[in-house]
């Protein structure tokens, strides 16, 4: 009975390896009158990872949550290597879950914590020896495994954490904001942690925060939620370079964002005019349809400032209203002369770049490129 | 604050001590004096003692009355505390970590026992204890003090499940750990401390109990409170004094245990 046991946990395994694909279909969830989770449908390919990213309430850990198996969906599928796993009780999906507040069992030692899923699994006492060793070495923590949880850092825990969900090696790994309770340094360091965890796992990686960066740095793929819905779904370089609407340009990094007054039409094959609601008048690449109710929007470091400006397509004369210089980066916000927009610039400091002090004319300018439209 | 202020601060906590110590005072003193009386050669309750003597315990001791009357308190004790355990561990999950429609209610009868006039169960108990069959056996007074124990049991495992979030259970299941493993090798762990502490009470609860063994039992199933209650009708001796103050030594210990045993259990 118990080599059954651990030999169809075995099987589970193999075809777990190498990571699930994830097609989710009309997924909901309504709470009386509130629906936390509209009808939403995303395919997720196998070993990608993949983040979710929103405002609190937007959904996100709702999401998570019915993927995991303890939120019940109201309606909608989710399809796990082509099986639907939604009438599966959470303990036979397979699936890893690390939880913001790492949910470790206080009771259990840190070996302990990371053994459980084999015991509970039924895998031989000295092959859960040798996995938790195996399993520990690769979150770096071999030292502290008769370690109580409550006498690790919240790093540490959070590696442990990371151990424990994987050790079965489930097929998908859902992390709910793993770095939400760690201070920014160490986030930095796990961020890189859980990067090459996941490489070397090669599992499919469901990743909820509300931090952009860290989504940025983390995922393959963002879906950005609001209100429920996946607004937008893309590389974090499509996202942040075409975002489809204001939310998503404000969400991902920062923008100046105007609404657009009158398309005065095309200039050329490649190119048109448009007039922002106070006035100003710019020239951007066709294709985007730039007419009123929508939106044009610049990123901080697409726009030039100094002389070099003068000869871009859209130059315009400016003036500083604050300079800031951050280790990095310039930062200033520059008011158009006779237009009044407040656009928001940041360059490079390289060792001849010129600081422009509040209040300072300077030359400001872009490219027909550098300005895109959002829908809404 | 000012000096005033701190002088009638000062003065007020003053008063509360006195006041905590004169209540201490009262609760105490009586029974030190059942305790003191209980040590004496005399064969009537006299105060304060002249001599010092453990005739009385010697008598305690060889009384086969007395003997029956341990014994059936303990299994009774014993039994009655640990279904309400199992009772009180089983309505805390439903009432704490499931939510159950009428969460409010179930909670509020599980208390009940604890303030409600215990006369009034026993008056009920009775016709149904007849009526079953059981009067007059064990599982009649097993059964009632089941009864008045499952509020301990229910309050300290209910504040052990609200103390850590249901994230621990939750990530045991997605672990692959159905509802059964995760309540033996997780919750069940977690409010361990709390659920020794809860059958402690509630033995304790049993063990002092006078009304409901009053109605429930026969001679043969005589509780130690039951058997001090019905000498004190017919014979008044310091045996009484002696009786009563090994119950007061046994429940204190059992106090003592249900402080110090949880926290043993945490730390190891």
């Amino acid at each position: 009975m118990l080599q059954m046991v651990s030999r169809s946990a075995t099987t589970a395994e193999s075809r777990a390896a190498g990571g699930a694909a994830v097609s989710i279909h009309n997924l909901c969830k309504r709470y009386n009158n509130f629906e936390a989770v509209v009808p939403t449908s995303v395919e997720i390919a196998s070993g990608d990872f993949f983040a979710i990213i929103g405002p609190s309430g937007s959904g996100k850990s709702t999401l998570l949550g019915m993927i995991a198996g303890y939120i019940d969906p109201t309606a909608g599928r989710i399809v796990v290597d082509g099986r639907d796993i939604v009438p599966e009780p959470i303990y036979r999906r397979n699936i890893g879950m690390v939880f913001q507040n790492y949910a470790l069992f206080p009771h259990l030692s840190v070996a302990q914590n990371v053994a459980y899923p084999l015991k509970i699994r039924g895998v031989a006492k000295h092959e859960i020896a040798r996995r938790v060793r195996e399993s520990l070495a690769m979150v770096r923590l071999e030292a502290f495994a008769s370690r109580m949880p409550s006498e690790l850092s919240g790093g540490q825990q959070q590696r442990v954490a990371l151990a424990r969900a994987s050790i079965y090696q489930p097929s998908i790994l859902l992390m709910d904001e793993p770095l939400g309770a760690l201070d920014k340094n160490l986030r930095d360091e796990m961020q890189e942690e859980i990067k090459r965890f996941q490489q070397e796992l090669g599992a499919t990686v469901i990743y909820v925060t509300h931090d952009q960066q860290e989504a940025a740095f983390l995922a393959d793929r963002i879906a950005i939620m609001r209100d429920g819905a996946m607004t937008q779904i893309g590389s974090p370089r499509s996202l942040y370079e075409q975002p489809k609407s204001r939310f998503v340009a404000e969400f991902l990094g920062e923008a100046s964002i105007f609404p657009v007054k009158t398309a005065s039409g095309k200039l050329t094959d490649q190119t048109c005019r448009i007039t922002l609601e106070d006035g100003t008048e710019t020239v951007i690449r066709t294709g985007e349809d730039g007419g009123p109710g929508r939106f044009a929007c610049i990123r901080p470091e697409r726009i030039t400032i100094g002389p070099k400006a003068r000869g871009l397509a859209n130059a315009y004369t400016g003036v500083v209203r604050e300079s800031l210089y951050t280790p990095g980066s310039i930062r200033y916000r520059v008011e158009l002369k006779d237009a009044g927009c407040l656009l928001k610039v940041r360059a490079l400091p390289q060792h001849n770049t010129e600081v422009f002090e509040t209040g300072s004319s300077v030359d400001i300018g872009w490219s027909v490129d550098d300005m895109t439209i959002l829908a809404e | 604050m000012s000096v005033s202020e701190k002088k009638l601060w000062t003065a007020w906590s003053r008063f509360l001590t006195g006041l905590v110590g004169a209540i201490l005072i009262g609760f105490l003193v009586p029974i030190l004096v059942v305790v003191a009386v209980s040590f004496q050669s005399k064969s009537y309750l006299s105060f304060p003692p002249t001599d010092f003597s453990l005739r009385w315990y010697q008598q305690f001791i060889g009384n086969d009355d007395y003997r029956s009357a341990i014994l059936n308190s303990m299994m009774i004790g014993a039994s009655a505390a640990a279904l309400a355990t199992i009772a009180g561990i089983s309505t805390a999950l439903a009432v704490v970590r499931a939510r159950a429609p009428g969460s409010a209610i179930v909670s509020t009868l599980s208390i009940a026992p604890a303030v409600l006039p215990q006369i009034v169960l026993a008056i009920g108990l009775f016709p149904i204890s007849v009526w079953l069959g059981l009067q007059g056996t064990l599982w009649a007074v097993i059964l009632a003090h089941a009864v008045i124990g499952l509020p301990f049991p229910f309050i300290t495992v209910c504040g052990a499940l609200t103390s850590y979030s249901n994230r621990i259970e939750i990530a045991s299941m997605t672990l692959g750990a159905n509802a059964f493993q995760t309540f033996r090798l997780i919750t069940f762990p977690m409010i361990r401390p709390a659920v020794i502490a809860g059958f402690i009470f509630a033995f304790a609860a049993s063990l002092d109990e006078l009304v409901l063994a009053l109605f429930l039992s026969s001679p043969s199933t005589r509780t130690l409170p039951l058997l001090l209650w019905e000498q004190l009708n017919f014979q008044v001796t310091p045996e009484i004094a002696a009786a009563a103050s090994v119950i007061l030594a046994v429940t204190s210990l059992l106090i003592l245990a249900a402080t110090l045993l949880p926290r043993l259990d945490k730390d190891n």
